[in-house]
């Protein structure tokens, strides 16, 4: 049995999770996700990136619940946030429990998936509102 | 030269418009759709195929080739002929390179056409750029827009009732139009059942159908030459095309690349928002009519939903916006739709648009986003 993150170059596995951006050597721009090309502020290749750690900590910007998917997972509803990074980066992921609206602090964490039949766990990230 | 003292050095018109209804996909063939509008448009312009210089098909769905297999069936003359992709713009930038070809001196006739029918996905090549991200697998594009929907209300103060009314209005003006895949008046209780996504619902959503739509571009020579009727050429006076640019984290992208094309469109016409009679907007969903009429500059910030409520957007409202239907009723066969919110702008000015028709309308304006993120708008004048 293993457990591997459905974003192996996003995130690393610590408690609490950490995003792995880029930070552009020449221009300064901190991005997500990170890049394997280039930098779209002043074009340097991604040879001039370092990878850069944002905490998974943020504020709601905007929230939808999804009804309806083209796949079975993630199972209907879930609810998907805008969230600015306090570091700045903006991302969108789903963000579980009740009571997220706009302006809600969220926190994220590794949620295990079902396991397959070998027993393997995919982990991926999911925010949490802390108030 | 740059775009705009080509438009004004050589003007170029829009004589003669045809359209295959927009409907769910069926087995008439793509060559068939295509066709019917194309002859239509030939018809509308009393010029013969025989006439036509070259040839831009907008398609994002059908593959390589497309264009010759069906245009040659109108007789295979030879002119060149091209498939112009640019995701959900396809069709804009059909017209735009026909406008550019007309402009540039090379032709006198040249037709713009859309046509495609829906496939499994839309097999958008951004997915396949090798860039990971957290949201591929959960959010799509009504989500996209459902969390516009959500920072504009939140924002603003609007409610779901005021978003949907936008559909309300749309699906009116599409029941009036014969070429709309959605032609049914549905009430705002109708419209605000069966969600979607977030305040999104079903009829708040386009339908991705299939369809074709053709217009003829021509210049001054041409229309003299082939003795097109004046009355009804309608003059292109800005094409404008951006893709985003690096916008300050977390602003709605759609709306400031909107906001960007809309006033590079605006300076190459020397016009205004103001002067602006129809207007029609990429309302894949029902948020963006809000998002686009004040990042187009129709009303302030936070206004639009007030001014929908108003009846100011209405036909026979200051800016009649998506007489058609839109693409929530007209609906969205991704080639053709640019194509045809073009042939819709000039059925308005030309006076022929019977049932929609907004009352004295002079300027026009056709609006496309697309994935990427790309924008391309056109203004249309009656001399």
């Amino acid at each position: 049995m293993t457990i591997q993150p459905r974003h192996p170059h996003l995130l690393k596995l610590v408690d609490p999770p950490i995003l792995v951006g880029h930070r552009c050597i020449t221009c300064e721009r901190i991005a997500f996700p990170p890049d394997p090309y280039g930098c779209e502020k002043c074009g340097s290749p991604a040879s001039n990136f370092e990878k850069w750690d944002l905490q998974a900590r943020g504020s709601v910007q905007a929230v939808a619940t999804v009804h309806r998917h083209h796949r079975p997972t993630p199972p209907t509803p879930f609810t998907v946030g805008v969230i600015e990074l306090v570091e700045g980066p903006v991302v969108k992921a789903i963000v579980e429990g009740d009571g997220v609206v706009v302006g809600s602090s969220v926190e994220g964490f590794l949620a295990p998936e079902e396991p397959d039949d070998a027993g393997n766990v995919i982990v991926d990230l999911r925010f949490r509102v802390t108030r | 030269m740059n775009a705009s003292s080509l438009l004004s050095t050589r003007p170029v018109f829009v004589v003669g418009i045809g359209l295959h209804r927009y409907q769910r996909r069926s087995d008439e063939t793509y060559v068939s759709l295509g066709l019917a509008a194309v002859r239509e448009a030939l018809s509308d312009a009393d010029v013969s195929w025989a006439d036509v210089d070259a040839a831009y098909t907008g398609t994002a769905l059908l593959g390589m080739g497309a264009s010759r297999i069906m245009l040659s069936k109108l007789g295979a003359t030879g002119i060149p002929m091209t498939q112009v992709e640019n995701a959900s713009a396809s069709g804009s930038s059909s017209v735009a390179q026909a406008c550019l070809e007309v402009a540039s001196g090379r032709s006198d006739v040249v037709v713009a056409l859309g046509v495609d029918k829906p496939r499994g996905g839309l097999g958008a090549a951004p997915g396949e750029a090798g860039i990971a991200n957290l949201e591929a697998g959960s959010v799509v594009p009504f989500t996209h827009f459902a969390l516009l929907a959500s920072e504009y209300m939140n924002l603003h103060g609007v409610s779901d009732e005021q978003v949907a009314k936008v559909a309300v209005k749309n699906h009116r003006n599409g029941s009036q139009n014969p070429f709309a895949q959605r032609q049914k008046v549905r009430s705002l209780e109708e419209v605000l059942t069966e969600p979607i996504s977030g305040s999104l619902t079903r009829l708040q959503c386009c339908p991705v159908g299939e369809g074709a739509a053709a217009v003829i571009i021509a210049s001054e020579e041409g229309i003299e030459r082939l003795r097109i009727d004046r009355s009804r050429a309608m003059q292109v006076v800005a094409s404008a095309t951006k893709t985003e640019g690096l916008y300050a984290e977390g602003v709605g992208i759609d709306a400031a690349l909107t906001a960007e094309t809309g006033a590079a469109a605006f300076e190459e016409a020397g016009l205004g928002p103001t002067d602006l009679d129809v207007l029609e907007v990429h309302d894949a969903f029902a948020i963006e009519e809000l998002l686009y009429a004040e990042a187009l500059g129709l009303c302030q910030p936070g206004e639009a939903a007030a001014r929908v409520e108003s009846g100011d957007f209405d036909i026979g409202g200051s800016c009649a916006f998506s007489p058609s239907g839109g693409l929530l009723a007209m609906g969205h066969p991704i080639g053709p739709t640019g194509v045809g919110q073009v042939a819709e702008v000039v059925r308005q000015l030309r006076g022929e648009a019977g049932s929609r028709q907004q009352p004295n309308a002079r300027v026009g304006m056709a609006h496309m986003v697309g994935v990427g993120a790309v924008c391309v708008v056109h203004i249309l004048r009656k001399p």
